[in-house]
């Protein structure tokens, strides 16, 4: 890695400065993701510009009807702020679920929504990619995993993601342009190369906004161990007023995937139809594919058992 | 024992680990240093045609390039099959394999030089499973072309006393089944590393993370062609090893070679994927057990054919052959006995020792099978055992001499511990308990490259400032034997061990010992030291009793004192060192262990001979989610028959870490080959378990007093693995009724064994 500078900004409006004088840059939260891909020459910036200093990005603040919470907040931080504890007990949980204790100090709630999507054909050194030929993502002409070279299948991992969708959560990007408001939902592509939109013109995740309102949430993330791991299937869930649904899975497709509806229109069958049709899961995991399927199905089993209480 | 044998001693270099002042092999910096990178091979199988050199030559930094032919003489751990070069001679034989490597003024520079080099490669087909190994293929496309009736097996290692496929035949029940055990590796924290320093005198100081510093010092001189005298190895305090450092590496030999062509220190740091290419782990398995009992519940015979991976280099191969099958004669007495056990070469990196040598997939399948005869008898699993145990002081069918036998006991601890009459079959469904029993060597009686010297030699020197210090090639890689050492030096002179230190593992200042493997350390140099420090004794007796007119064996020695009972004789260590050392200044004592004539007169009789065998029987209990097939092992009770505790904290430390390794393999550590490659080469998809996932633990240590072990003691660092897996898999039917016959027991296997069971 030969990164020609590190870049510490003190204000957003700084880091936007210094993205549109320095190309091919990268923006640097706790780095916990991003230092591996760097390790691995997946990506090679000539610019660091790291956001820890720009203290805008690390409130948590509440009123009534919402809870702001700035993008540079660590994950711990957000699992031990107690209006967040309160109110989104289901966003502690995915927090916690994520990585390890020590990753969680620096690890940050921007940087898990945007964490970048993982593949075992792709996650790895540049030799081992080279051996097998590289892969669509990176310079070969192939997909390693479905021996096409159509489409990348990526899969995002963001446990938080998962969370946030069924909050129905909105997100505040600042670019060159001002910046806008937008639905979480509205951030991903179901694309395993471009995976994320409207970051384009430099653009920055500022804060999440999680309405608060009532409910009851279910959080569930299929791994080989209890930490550590990254997900292989996360769903959330939560039922609202008069019996409607947001369902967020992840691990499961190129983005997360959101199932709406009302129990009263669909069933547990139905749900799980829909839920295996909107996801595209190929074989590109440490967990067999197969498994990880059925495990949507017995996931959403428990789910639908748990609210029947 | 008045001393700190058998007390709860915490290893004389915990506090400089725990405070980073203990020094590792990367820690060590010299100035002027150059490091080490290597070109490795993208290919599996594939003749070189031609390395070009000339642009990674003109890099600024770049001091040397080698590259396979500068080191084209063959070592490998065994004599018996030195089989590997120090790179790549004319072709390559996995993905990874060293090509090249560059010395260089910095890491990255060796490193970008690295992607200089071009090499011209020809693809051979490649042997990627050992079935593909075991059929015939041309010569041009064998891996070695030393393998017989052309194909790519290794080694076959075959023994069989009586008949025991009749035998099984004719018994009144019999189960065969066929187990397949996925390929898992050491997972230690210190990476490999090492530092040579070629000197102005032509001496060569190699300061490297190995189990075996002798072994090392003699393959570098045998490949470098330096006489043994000019070598120096140095074992610095070493991050754990398991077996993964007990080979001499390439890395080593590399590095060491490019000192001396650049007369300038260099240094090689693995990363975490170098070291799973390096791999030496445990072999995949494929094995067929056939076991017969009588209705009585006693076993009539054993059959087993067991194929093994051995990737593409020999390495402790031979040996893990052998051990797959005769360390299946204990626990338990089986007279009609036989294996036959195939080593394959195939494309992918070699494997090797790893804790439990050979021996934990073969009894992961004799205990899974003892669990299922039980049942078919309708017999409790424990009692099954009982029956079958050898007892202390016979010979195995294949005359391995049995001494001290705790077995019994450890099964008695943990049957009452985990209230298995009470519980075994009554548990709630999805939970069950599962028992499984174990025999280890306490050291090979043989040593890998024969020779006339003993096992291993103690010095040990007292001077006149009252410090004894123990000289010994002993490697501690965290197992605690540079504090058995001083304990027992401590407890001989009856001095604290304060006074006493270590100079270890340093083949020019310690006497030879052969290496921390094969469990033989305690044993071996644990006697060696205790018959030095007697003589020591011995030696300050003599000259006190002459100066004082006191009847020697009278003397006695205690809390830094020496003294008779009735007190005529009452001084301090310090004042009877200076008598011991008047007129004749600072002395060396010298201890040494020669392993007992042991075994049989056939071929192969040699494999598996200890000159004591450690036992254990162990008891696991999980809950299994009927609907994920996730298992969750609750609670682990050991009990491990080690002779005699030393050390019991170190017992204890030696057991729970067994289970915790053991847990990994059993539920989810597996080397994922994606033709030929790892694809789970890093911490995050090479699953060991977490401290979250490790469970519950209840040790229990029975000592049964070996008489040739010092003190009584024999190994601990192994055998306590051996249980730990079939234990689980035994809960895990007791829970739900499936037998799993692949390791690891992962979710997916679970669920799919529950769902065909329905
Ligand atoms: C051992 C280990 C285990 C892990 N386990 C998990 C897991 O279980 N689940 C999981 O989801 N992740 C996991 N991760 C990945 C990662 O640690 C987390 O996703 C983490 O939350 C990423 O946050 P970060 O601040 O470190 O992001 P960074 O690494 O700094 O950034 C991640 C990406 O987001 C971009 N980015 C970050 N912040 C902004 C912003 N404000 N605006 C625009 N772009 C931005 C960066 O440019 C980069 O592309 C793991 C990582 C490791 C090393
Ligand atoms: S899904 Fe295919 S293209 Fe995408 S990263 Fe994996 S191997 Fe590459």
């Amino acid at each position: 890695m030969s990164v020609k500078s590190y870049l510490k900004p003190q204000s957003v409006t700084d880091a936007l400065i210094m993205a549109k004088t320095h190309a091919n840059y990268l923006y640097f939260a706790g780095g916990t993701d991003i230092q591996v891909y760097l390790k691995q020459q997946l990506i090679k910036p000539d610019h660091i510009i790291d956001l820890s200093d720009i203290g805008e990005l690390q409130n948590i603040a509440s009123n009534d009807e919402n809870i702001s919470i700035g993008s540079m907040t660590t994950l711990d931080a957000i699992s031990k702020n107690n209006s967040i504890y309160k109110d989104f007990p289901l966003i502690v949980e995915a927090a916690q679920s994520i990585g390890t204790p020590v990753i969680r100090k620096t690890a940050t709630v921007g940087g898990n929504i945007l964490v970048n999507n993982r593949c075992n054909f792709y996650n790895q050194s540049f030799g081992w990619r080279q051996a097998i030929g590289s892969c669509l993502r990176d310079v070969g002409d192939l997909c390693q995993v479905t021996k096409t070279s159509g489409k990348c299948f990526s899969r995002n991992v963001s446990d938080l993601a998962a969370a946030l969708f069924c909050l129905d959560a909105k997100v505040i990007i600042s670019n060159q342009n001002e910046g806008l408001e937008l639905s979480i939902v509205d951030l991903y592509n179901q694309d395993g190369i471009d995976f994320h939109k409207h970051l384009d013109h430099d653009g920055i995740l500022t804060k999440i906004i999680l309405p608060i309102d009532a409910g009851s949430t279910w959080f569930k993330k299929l791994r080989i161990r209890n930490t550590l791991d990254f997900s292989s299937l996360t769903i959330a869930a939560k039922v609202y007023d008069n019996r409607n649904f947001r369902i967020g899975l992840n691990g499961v497709s190129m983005s997360p995937v959101l199932i709406t509806g009302n129990l009263d229109m669909i069933d547990l069958e139905g749900i799980k139809s829909l839920a295996r049709k909107s996801c595209k899961t190929v074989d590109n995991d440490m967990m067999p594919l197969k498994y990880r399927r059925e495990m949507i199905d017995v996931y959403l089993d428990q789910w639908w058992v748990s609210i029947q209480k | 024992m008045s001393g700190p044998i058998g007390k709860r001693t915490p290893y004389i270099e915990a506090v400089q680990k725990v405070t980073g002042q203990a020094q590792f092999a990367e820690d060590f910096h010299f100035s002027n240093m150059l490091y080490v990178k290597f070109l490795r091979s993208p290919h599996t199988h594939a003749k070189i045609q031609n390395i070009n050199l000339s642009k990674a030559k003109k890099l600024a930094g770049v001091c040397a390039i080698s590259i396979g032919r500068d080191l084209p003489i063959p070592f490998g751990v065994l004599p018996i099959s030195p089989d590997e070069t120090a790179m790549a001679v004319n072709k390559v034989r996995y993905i990874g394999e060293i090509v090249a490597a560059v010395a260089a003024e910095s890491e990255k520079i060796a490193h970008e030089a690295c992607s200089l080099i071009e090499v011209d490669y020809e693809p051979i087909r490649d042997f990627l499973e050992p079935d593909d190994s075991l059929i015939d293929c041309s010569p041009d496309e064998q891996i070695h072309s030393h393998s017989k009736n052309g194909t790519n097996v290794h080694k076959v290692a075959e023994l069989y006393f009586n008949d025991p496929k009749k035998a099984i035949q004719n018994s009144d029940i019999s189960c065969t089944r066929t187990f397949k055990f996925a390929g898992v590796t050491h997972g230690f924290t210190e990476p490999h590393a090492t530092v040579a320093q070629w000197n102005d005198d032509e001496t060569l100081k190699v300061i490297t993370a190995t189990q075996v510093p002798h072994y090392l010092q003699k393959y570098l001189s045998k490949v470098l062609e330096i006489p043994l005298h000019k070598i120096r190895v140095i074992k610095p305090v070493v991050g754990g090893g398991f077996g993964g450092k007990s080979d001499p590496f390439p890395h080593e030999i590399i590095t060491s070679y490019l000192s001396i062509k650049t007369h300038r220190p260099v240094k090689c740091v693995f990363t975490r994927e170098e070291v799973f290419i390096s791999n030496h782990g445990r072999h995949p398995t494929k094995m067929t057990l056939s076991v017969g009992a009588d209705k009585q519940g006693k076993i009539t015979g054993l059959d087993t054919d067991i194929v093994i991976d051995g990737g593409s280099y020999g390495s402790f191969g031979v040996v893990t052959s052998y051990y797959n099958g005769v360390l299946l004669q204990g626990p338990y007495r089986i007279n009609e006995f036989g294996f036959t056990t195939t080593r394959t070469y195939t494309n992918k990196p070699q494997c090797g020792a790893m804790r439990g040598h050979g021996a934990v997939n073969p009894r992961y399948a004799m205990e899974v099978i003892i669990d299922e005869l039980s049942h078919s008898l309708k017999m409790d699993p424990c009692d099954f055992r009982e029956k079958n145990f050898l007892p202390a002081n016979t010979l195995t069918v294949g005359q391995l001499r049995i001494t001290s036998n705790g077995v019994l006991d450890c099964l008695k601890a943990v049957r009452e511990k985990s209230a298995w009459d009470e519980r075994y079959g009554n548990m709630p469904d999805g939970r069950g308990l599962g028992i499984a029993c174990g025999f280890f060597i306490s050291g090979s009686a043989l040593p890998i490259n024969w020779n006339r010297y003993p096992q291993t030699v103690v010095h040990t020197k007292l001077d006149f400032d009252g410090r004894v210090v123990i000289f010994s090639g002993a490697s501690d890689i965290g197992q605690g034997s540079d504090t058995m050492l001083v304990q027992i030096t401590a407890e001989e002179l009856g001095i604290t061990m304060d006074r006493v230190q270590v100079e270890v593992a340093d083949t020019k200042l310690t006497p030879v010992d052969l290496g921390s493997y094969s469990s033989r350390v305690t044993f071996m140099v644990g006697n060696a030291a205790k018959s030095s420090s007697i003589k020591l004794r011995d030696e300050l007796i003599k000259t006190i009793s002459k100066e004082k007119n006191i009847k020697p064996e009278s003397i006695q020695f205690e809390n830094n004192r020496i003294f008779t009972e009735d007190k005529s004789l009452n001084m301090s260590w310090d004042e009877g060192v200076e008598i011991c050392l008047a007129g004749r200044g600072s002395i060396v004592t010298m201890g040494y262990y020669i392993s007992p004539q042991l075994g049989g007169k056939f071929k192969g009789s040699g494999a598996g001979l200890s000159p004591s065998y450690s036992f254990g029987a162990f008891i696991s209990e999980v809950s299994v989610d009927k609907k994920t097939g996730a298992v969750k092992v609750e609670k682990v009770w050991g009990a491990h028959d080690c002779g005699k505790a030393l050390n019991p904290l170190a017992v204890e430390g030696q057991i729970e870490g067994s289970i915790h390794m053991g847990l990994g393999q059993a539920i989810s550590e597996e080397l994922v080959y994606e033709n030929g490659q790892f694809l789970n080469s890093n911490f995050i998809d090479y699953k060991i378990p977490s401290t979250l996932d490790t469970p519950d633990m209840d040790v229990t240590i029975i000592e049964s007093d070996d008489k040739e072990g010092p003190y009584g003691a024999k190994e601990a660092g192994e055998g306590p693995i051996h249980p730990v897996l079939p234990a689980i898999g035994n809960a895990i039917f007791d829970a739900v009724r499936v037998r799993m016959y692949e390791l690891p027991i992962t979710p997916d296997k679970v669920l799919r064994a529950i769902k065909e069971k329905i």
